[in-house]
Order: structure tokens, then C-alpha cells, then sequence
């Protein structure tokens, strides 16, 4: 019997304990393995090369008409009672205060795998340490380089979901992703970091080793390193208004704070202002509400291939799907879980999801993405005749209601008549969410578009860190307000 | 838990080691947590989770990996132990490991450590939860407000045990409450936060927090909007707390200030900060807000550091490694993760109050300017050599007029160097506040409030 195969059964036990109980009206059981290697590397020193591996189960209850959840690391029958019987007293007690309204849903059988070309649990350590070494020695090779870094993870995760009505789900996920960053100290003190491929905490895929083998750290090393020297000599950059082009890393991390997490649902509703906030799109600015230009087309989507928002079901057994969260510049949409598109008089959009065995499922973005235009970055640079090209994120900052930004980038390159024409530092960018979308001019088209992955998206009290993806090609928005940090 | 679990864990622990026959390091946190979390008016969520963990370390020579796992009995840390063995084996030597902790120790070893633990915390049940939180919302509600927070409780045994000698265990409690009071569930207007933290949950001041987030979210209707500009500021622990934690973040840790990204990297004994500034890892403190651990995940004793003195740059934070390669010992500030903030990270930071009797009195030293209850998304990444930050002011930002706060004001964005910032602080509250930290698992920020000169407001 495989261990999946053990958790299903003990899963089934802890059920039909519910049944005889007698007090519940809907248990989900949620049992989550995985296993997640990481190698970091500063200069030609090794920081980290560590493995973590973890299992356990998490058990939601509707219990007299409240939501009741525990979690056991435990994998014996009795552990598994005792986590059912822990979260029937929870939702006993705050079935007192609110009586959730949880709508049915069919049963759901199956199972999803992440397509993967290599397993990168078999390519051996040493290749993988090597990668890095290497590009860490080619990001060294400056006199002005002060600090290197690579890191490197890969993860698998089995998830099997049983639940009273019926959903029998079981899949397996592979994540794989590589980065490197460098320090150049410029002669005047000033001190700039280049990250590639994009922002920290950005390169990781539901995909296999091939991911990457694509991205070629080494090959991207002597340009990341001279992007760094240049940035450390480089003025800062001039504050005004101007024309924006945002590279498809830094659109990614935009979509992501002002159009993810203002699309939650549960934030909207007001459950999340214990942490994060809650969101300037409220339920009655459905379908009338001009969130951006009329290009401006953004959707969630479960089945995009590689993303790290991509799986079979979320965590309430609601199917992977797609839909528009903008389109045509109007919000339409929200992320949301069964129970609060209900409020809603709407479906699930499938957004529910735990970060783990010991936590509950919450809502959470899937792959949220902007739709592409047409034609290549250069193009757009050539079609800009006074503007600032921003590329990789450095710092974010968002308000409580997703509409206030500023976020600052690693690199800007000057634009002038269509060409780039020198470097700038500490460039930040801020704007209000609707009128910054609704000055939208262009978007690249398909070849420029590229999907992201944000591995530790912080959501939910206690904490959690999601994966979520973020498609974007480059991008330009007029009339933004620009300056140096 | 057992009465002594953290003795259990620490036997257990040790006996791996001897059983895995490796130069290795165990550091095991078995928690139980609850959490009754409540937005909208209503409780929305209630959990209890059971939250093992434990990192090991082995060192084959000088070739080190680590493997962390949630299977925290002995078998599960000998599988581990040999794990890491067989990673080690891959890494490159590193001729400056500096070996694990041993059972010597610093200055704070010597006296018995202060108990961090209250009994009533790990007691607290789902049904005194919940009358809890129903006692909030209803007061909430009775003032026309929509109430949203969370009551947290946590219990946890800790050990740190390495092949060298080292063998520490440890047990502490954490309660903590967050209450806000809004004129909506969640589309903003007016709010306002309180916030309590203590050992024992029924030490926690929940309905005097809570009337205080009654209060600000009473005289938060109708705010108006100031120009861009630089505006006198009295901020509440609850922001200060936010810019002291990424200051510590990106100036005082080993890493920051060997690659030269810190604002006092190569700057010891200088003036970095206001001289009205003192701030210090400060784990040893014995009083009701104190949760500093004996020692950290290498089972270093911690110790108190002076990080800035009146101003002046006196230390850094280092754990083994990172001593090693300043040639200097560890303070006992490696965090219990590994990953971003990277190396070794403060766990509880204290800036030293001043002599204003309370808020008033800062507010009452003021002119013209702005009372900000809490600041949002501070971001510290802007140009960390200057300490230049951002961040939107929530839950309670009022206009000061003639030394009173005269109305509301709508959300503001400050983007400022701190550092530059902190010489103009011109009045800090005798009284400090702890806080949890937002970045350090577990740990914890103490703070005054304070009033600040200009700070810029860029919208």
C-alpha cells in the first residue's frame, strides 16, 4: 500500500467517524505530503543545501452550522478521531456565533500530475551545485561585484482529498525553479543588487528540471553582472510623469497586488481584515465597474500549464477552471470559495486553498493573468517617444484596499525617440489601481508573454505562503507618476 | 503536552544524535496553536493546529547539509540526521565551519532563564474562544461598527541539542488579540485597531483594546484629505514597531553588513541614527512583555546586544557561521528557519522609550501635523544604505491642530529615509509596547511612540 493509499484510508475511518458522531453535516479530510530540496550558494560557498519533508492531516468541519478545523500530524486511526472530534467541538462553539450557508457540490474523482519532462529529484546534487558554482563565478568576475548568490529548489507534493460528499481527489505536483542575484559597489559608495530571472521568490514553476535548464543561469550571468556595474554609476531617476513600459516580471508582481488580491473575495466580504485589508471592488461594482482600459482583459486560470496556480481541484473539491476577473477593461469576477460566491448568488471560482496539511483552506489566487496584445518589446520601446522601461521588482508597498501603489524596480532604462539611452537607479513608480489599468495603452503580444510564479505570496492569520502565478507581457501605462526612492 | 514535554523532546533529541552516531546539531519546536479569527461581524474562522518542526544539521568534516521534518520523535529525527548525513556528502567543504555549540555558554547562561510560560494559555478551549470573541463583536456592534480581529493562543516546547555537547530546552506561551472596529466589512472608511499581547491569555487588556479601536473608529467619519508634503507625525507602537523591524532587518544582521547593503556597514561607532535612539536585541528581559528565548536554533544562549546606542552603530547580530568570518562569536541570533530574511535575524527587538508622559504629551508638542495610529506595507527595500522606506498609514490617521487631534484624515503615504528621519524625533513616550514581529517567527518588537519632525508624505 502506497502512503496516498494509507492517508485515503485513514481519511475513510476518519469519515465514518463523523457519520456515527452524527453531528457534522460536511468533513473534509486533507492529507499532504511533500518533500522540498534547496541549494543557496554565496559566491563559491554553500549557505544551504537542505531537504524538508513533511505530512500530516487537515480536517474541516461543518459542525451545527459552523466552520470547525484541526490538524494532526498523527497517521493512526485515534489521531484522526481526535482531529474530527476537535474541529466538531470548534464548529459546535462557533456555530453559535454564525451559521455558515455552505451550498452542495457533485463528487469529484480523480487525479492530476504535473507534467514534467525530467524529475528533478534525479539529476544528481553535484550537477545541480555545479550550475550555480558556475554562474556565481561568472557574476563574480568584475571588480566592482561586492556579493554573489545562486539558489535553487525542487519540491514534490502529494495532496489526496476525501470529503462526506464523495470527492475522492488525488494529486501529485512538481515544482522546480533557479535564480542568481549580484552586489556592485560603485566608486562614489552607491550599492545596487541585479536579481535574475526576476524579483526574489519569482522563479519557480510547476514544471520540471527542464525549467531550469531553460532559464540558463550561466548564460544570463555576464549581463545580469554588467547590468549591476552600470546600475552603481548609474543617476537616479528623475522624478515626474512619464510613460511606463513594465518588463513582464514587475507586471506579474503589479497583477498580483492590485488585481489578485483585490479580486479575493473573502477580502471584499471583510474576512480578511484582521491581516491584509480589504478591497476597493465591492460586490455591487459586478460588471459595471471600469477597472482599467479597454485592453485590459486579466483572468484566473487553474489549467494553465507550468503554473504555480495550476492543479486538478482546489481544496473543496471545486475543479480547476478558467474565467475573466476584467474583461475588456470591466470587473466581472472574484476569486472565491463555495461558500462566499454563494453569498453572491454566483459558482465557486475554485480559489480555495491551504498551503499545507496544518492549515485551513482560504481563498487564493490561482495563475492571474493579463491577456497579451500584440507585437515585441523593442517594438513597443520603438513606438515610445518619452518614457521609462522598468524592469525586476525591488520593493511593494500597497495599501489596505488594493488601490494605492508604489513599487520600486532594480533597473529603468531611459527611453527618448524610441530608443533606450542610459541606465537609472532607486527608480520607483506609484499610481491608484483603476486610473493606473485605465492608462493602458499596449500590451505585447504572445511571444513577449511569459508566466511567473510567486512561491510565497503571505495571506491568512495565522500566515500562509501560497503559490500563485502571474502571466504577463511587457506592458506601457501613460502619465505615471516616477522619481527616486 | 506532558508537563515536561520540552524534557522529553530534549531526550529524545539527544538520543538521536547518539543513535545517528553523527557530528550533528537538533533543534525541535513542537506548538499548538489556536486561532479564533473574526471579520465582517461574525467569526469566520476557528482552528487548532498542531505545528511540529524540527531542523537537524550534520557536519561530515566541514561538509554541512541540513534537513528539516515535521516527524519529531526519535525515529523521526535519527531518519533526518542520517538524511542530512547523506546530503552532507554532496556540499564542498567549507573551511570556515566553525562546529556546532557546546555546552559552554555567555554571560545570561549563568542565572536561571525567566519563565516564559503560562498554564491558562495552553488550557484556553474553543468554547471560551468563541465567548470571548463574541463579547468583542457585540461591543462592536452596539457602537454601529463592524467588528474584525483575532484571538491567538500558543503553547510551545523547544529544545536545541548538538553532538558537541550542547543540550537546552525550553517551554513559553504566547497570547495575542487584535481588534478592529470599522465603518464597513471590508470597503474602508473609518477604523481603528487595538492590539494586546501577553504569556497568559487572561492577562490580555481585550475590552479596553477593544474600546479603543471603538474609539478611533468613532472620530474617523468625514476625513479629509492633506497635500503631499512634510508634516509633523506622532506614530503609535503599532507603526513604529513596523520601521524599527525592517531597520533591524536590513542593518544590523552579519550578512547585510559584509555584503555592504546595511546603512552601518562599515560605519561601527558612528552615527547612524537619531541620537534619541537606542534599540537592542534584548531576549534576556524579565518583565510581563519579555518572550525572548534562552538560546537560539544552534543552541547558542542568547544574549542582550546593543545594536545603536543614542544613535551610534555598537553591534551586529551573528550566529556560528557568520562570526566565524568576522572572527567574533555568535549572539545567538540564528533563526529558527532558514530563508528570506537571510542570515542571522533579531528576535526581540526593544527601542528604548523616552521621557513624554504618554501620547498626549506628544500630541501636545505639536502644532500642526498628523497622529498616525498604524502604519501598512512598510517596504524597507527601497535604498536600505539610507533606510529609505514607504508605507500607507491605517486604522486611525488624524490631523493635529494647536497640540489636539481636530479630525480624520484619509489614508497617507510617507516615503522617507528613516535614518535621516530619526534625527529630526523630537519626543518619544516614556512608556514601550511589544508587539509581534511580522518577519521573525515568534518574536517580538517593544517600542514607544514617537513624534517625528517632517516626515515626507508623498500622497
Amino acid at each position: 500500500m502506497t502512503r496516498g493509499e494509507h492517508a485515503t484510508q485513514l481519511a475513510e475511518a476518519a469519515l465514518a467517524h463523523a457519520k456515527r458522531q452524527g453531528r457534522a453535516s460536511h468533513v473534509e479530510v486533507r492529507w499532504v505530503e511533500s518533500e522540498r530540496e534547496s541549494l543557496t550558494v554565496s559566491g563559491q560557498r554553500v549557505d544551504e543545501l537542505s531537504s524538508a519533508r513533511t505530512s500530516g492531516f487537515g480536517v474541516r468541519v461543518l459542525a451545527g452550522g459552523g466552520w470547525g478545523f484541526a490538524s494532526t500530524k498523527g497517521e493512526r486511526e485515534q489521531d484522526l478521531v481526535r482531529a474530527v472530534d476537535a474541529a466538531t467541538a470548534i464548529g459546535l462553539a462557533a456555530g453559535a456565533l454564525r451559521r455558515v450557508v455552505f451550498p452542495p457540490e457533485e463528487a469529484r474523482v480523480g487525479a492530476y500530475a504535473t507534467p514534467i519532462a525530467e524529475d528533478p529529484f534525479d539529476v544528481p546534487l553535484d550537477a545541480k551545485l555545479g550550475t550555480l558554482l558556475a554562474a556565481t563565478e561568472r557574476l563574480a568576475a568584475h571588480p566592482a561585484i561586492t556579493a554573489t548568490d545562486g539558489y535553487m529548489e525542487w519540491a514534490r507534493v502529494t495532496k489526496v482529498l476525501v470529503t462526506s460528499e464523495a470527492t475522492r481527489t488525488t494529486q501529485r505536483f512538481v515544482y522546480t525553479g533557479a535564480g542568481m542575484s549580484c552586489v556592485a559597489r560603485g566608486d562614489d559608495g552607491v550599492v545596487q543588487r541585479r536579481t535574475y530571472p526576476g524579483f526574489r521568490g519569482s522563479e519557480l514553476a510547476q514544471r520540471g528540471y527542464e525549467h531550469v535548464r531553460a532559464l540558463a543561469l550561466l548564460e544570463h550571468a555576464e549581463q545580469l553582472r554588467e547590468e549591476a556595474v552600470l546600475l552603481s554609476r548609474a543617476a537616479p531617476c528623475p522624478a515626474g510623469q512619464t510613460s511606463i513600459i513594465l518588463d513582464s516580471s514587475q507586471l506579474a508582481l503589479q497583477i498580483h497586488e492590485s488585481c489578485g488580491h483585490a479580486t479575493e473575495l473573502d477580502r471584499a466580504l471583510g474576512h480578511e481584515v484582521s491581516l491584509a485589508g480589504g478591497s476597493f471592488l465591492q460586490p455591487d461594482m459586478l460588471g459595471s465597474f471600469r477597472y482599467g482600459a479597454p485592453i485590459v482583459d486579466l483572468t484566473c486560470d487553474a489549467t494553465a500549464e507550468g503554473g504555480l496556480g495550476t492543479f486538478g481541484w482546489d481544496d473543496e473539491g471545486t475543479p480547476a477552471s478558467k474565467a475573466h476577473l476584467v474583461k475588456d477593461g470591466v470587473f466581472v469576477d472574484y476569486l472565491s470559495s463555495r461558500e462566499t460566491a454563494h453569498a453572491l448568488g454566483r459558482r465557486s471560482t475554485g480559489a480555495m486553498r491551504a498551503d499545507g496539511w496544518s492549515r485551513p483552506p482560504i481563498i487564493r489566487m490561482l495563475n492571474v493573468s493579463l491577456t497579451p496584445g500584440r507585437g515585441s518589446l523593442e517594438d513597443l520601446i520603438a513606438d515610445t517617444d518619452d518614457g521609462i522601461l522598468l524592469v525586476t521588482n525591488r520593493s511593494w508597498s500597497i495599501d489596505d484596499l488594493r488601490k494605492d501603489f508604489q513599487f520600486g524596480c532594480e533597473m529603468a532604462w531611459e527611453i527618448k525617440r524610441g530608443k533606450r539611452t542610459r541606465p537609472l537607479r532607486d527608480a520607483v513608480y506609484r499610481g491608484d489601481t483603476p486610473s493606473f489599468w485605465g492608462a493602458c495603452d499596449a500590451i505585447c503580444g504572445p511571444e513577449e508573454h511569459r508566466l511567473w510564479g510567486i512561491s510565497t505570496c503571505g495571506k491568512g492569520d495565522p500566515i500562509q505562503a501560497m503559490h500563485v502565478g502571474h502571466g504577463a507581457a511587457p506592458a506601457r501605462f501613460h502619465d505615471v507618476a516616477v522619481g527616486a526612492s | 503536552m506532558s508537563r515536561d514535554h520540552e524534557g522529553e523532546l530534549l531526550a529524545s533529541a539527544r538520543r538521536a544524535l547518539a543513535r545517528a552516531s553523527v557530528d550533528g546539531e537538533v533543534w525541535v519546536r513542537d506548538a499548538r496553536r489556536a486561532f479564533a479569527r473574526f471579520g465582517s461581524g461574525a467569526l469566520t474562522q476557528h482552528v487548532e493546529l498542531c505545528e511540529p518542526f524540527a531542523m537537524v544539521r550534520v557536519a561530515r568534516g566541514t561538509r554541512l547539509a541540513e534537513v528539516t521534518t515535521d516527524a519529531i520523535d526519535e525515529a523521526g529525527l535519527v531518519d533526518a540526521l542520517h538524511r542530512a548525513a547523506a546530503l552532507a556528502v554532496h556540499a564542498p567543504e567549507d573551511p570556515g565551519f566553525p562546529g556546532f555549540a557546546g555546552d559552554g555558554g555567555v554571560a545570561g547562561d549563568a542565572t536561571p532563564f525567566p519563565s516564559r510560560f503560562a498554564a491558562r494559555t495552553a488550557a484556553i478551549d474553543a468554547d471560551e474562544r468563541t465567548s470571548i470573541v463574541a463579547r468583542v463583536l457585540d461591543a462592536i456592534a452596539t457602537a454601529g461598527l463592524v467588528g474584525a480581529g483575532g484571538l491567538e493562543t500558543r503553547a510551545e516546547s523547544v529544545c536545541g541539542a548538538t553532538s558537541a555537547g550542547a543540550a537546552r530546552a525550553h517551554r513559553a506561551s504566547f497570547a495575542t488579540f487584535r481588534v478592529w472596529a470599522s465603518e464597513t466589512a471590508g470597503a474602508g472608511g473609518a477604523s481603528g485597531f487595538g492590539h494586546a499581547m501577553h504569556r497568559d491569555v487572561d492577562a490580555l487588556a481585550i475590552d479596553e483594546q477593544t474600546a479603543h479601536a471603538i474609539r478611533l473608529a468613532t472620530m474617523g467619519k468625514d476625513p479629509i484629505t492633506l497635500p503631499a508634503g512634510a508634516y509633523d507625525v506622532v506614530i503609535e507602537p503599532a507603526g513604529i514597531a513596523e520601521l524599527v523591524e525592517w531597520i533591524a532587518m536590513t542593518t544590523f544582521g552579519a550578512k547585510e553588513l559584509a555584503e555592504g547593503t546595511s546603512l552601518a556597514a562599515g560605519r561601527h561607532g558612528e552615527q547612524v541614527l537619531g541620537e534619541q535612539v537606542s534599540i537592542a536585541e534584548d531576549p534576556l528581559r524579565d518583565d510581563e512583555e519579555a518572550f525572548g528565548a534562552p538560546f537560539d536554533r544552534e543552541g547558542t544562549p542568547t544574549s542582550r546586544v546593543p545594536l545603536v546606542v543614542r544613535g551610534v552603530s555598537t553591534g551586529a547580530l551573528y550566529d556560528r557561521a557568520w562570526a566565524a568570518r568576522a572572527g567574533t562569536t555568535s549572539t545567538g541570533n540564528a533563526p529558527p528557519r532558514t530563508g528570506w530574511p537571510e542570515g542571522p535575524q533579531a528576535s526581540t527587538l526593544r527601542m528604548e522609550g523616552g521621557s513624554h508622559a504618554d501620547v498626549a504629551a506628544l500630541i501636545a508638542d505639536v502644532e500642526r501635523g498628523v497622529y498616525v495610529g498604524k502604519l501598512h506595507y512598510v517596504n524597507g527595500l527601497l535604498e536600505p544604505r539610507r533606510a529609505v522606506m514607504t508605507g500607507l498609514t491605517r486604522d486611525g490617521t488624524f490631523l493635529i491642530e494647536d497640540g489636539k487631534i481636530t479630525r480624520a484624515l484619509t489614508t497617507m503615504r510617507f516615503s522617507d529615509s528613516i535614518a535621516e528621519a530619526s534625527f529630526r524625533i523630537d519626543g518619544m513616550t516614556r512608556r514601550t509596547v511589544t508587539l509581534p514581529s511580522w518577519w521573525s517567527e515568534g518574536g517580538t518588537v517593544t517600542c514607544p511612540a514617537v513624534l517625528v519632525r517632517r516626515l515626507a508624505f508623498v500622497g
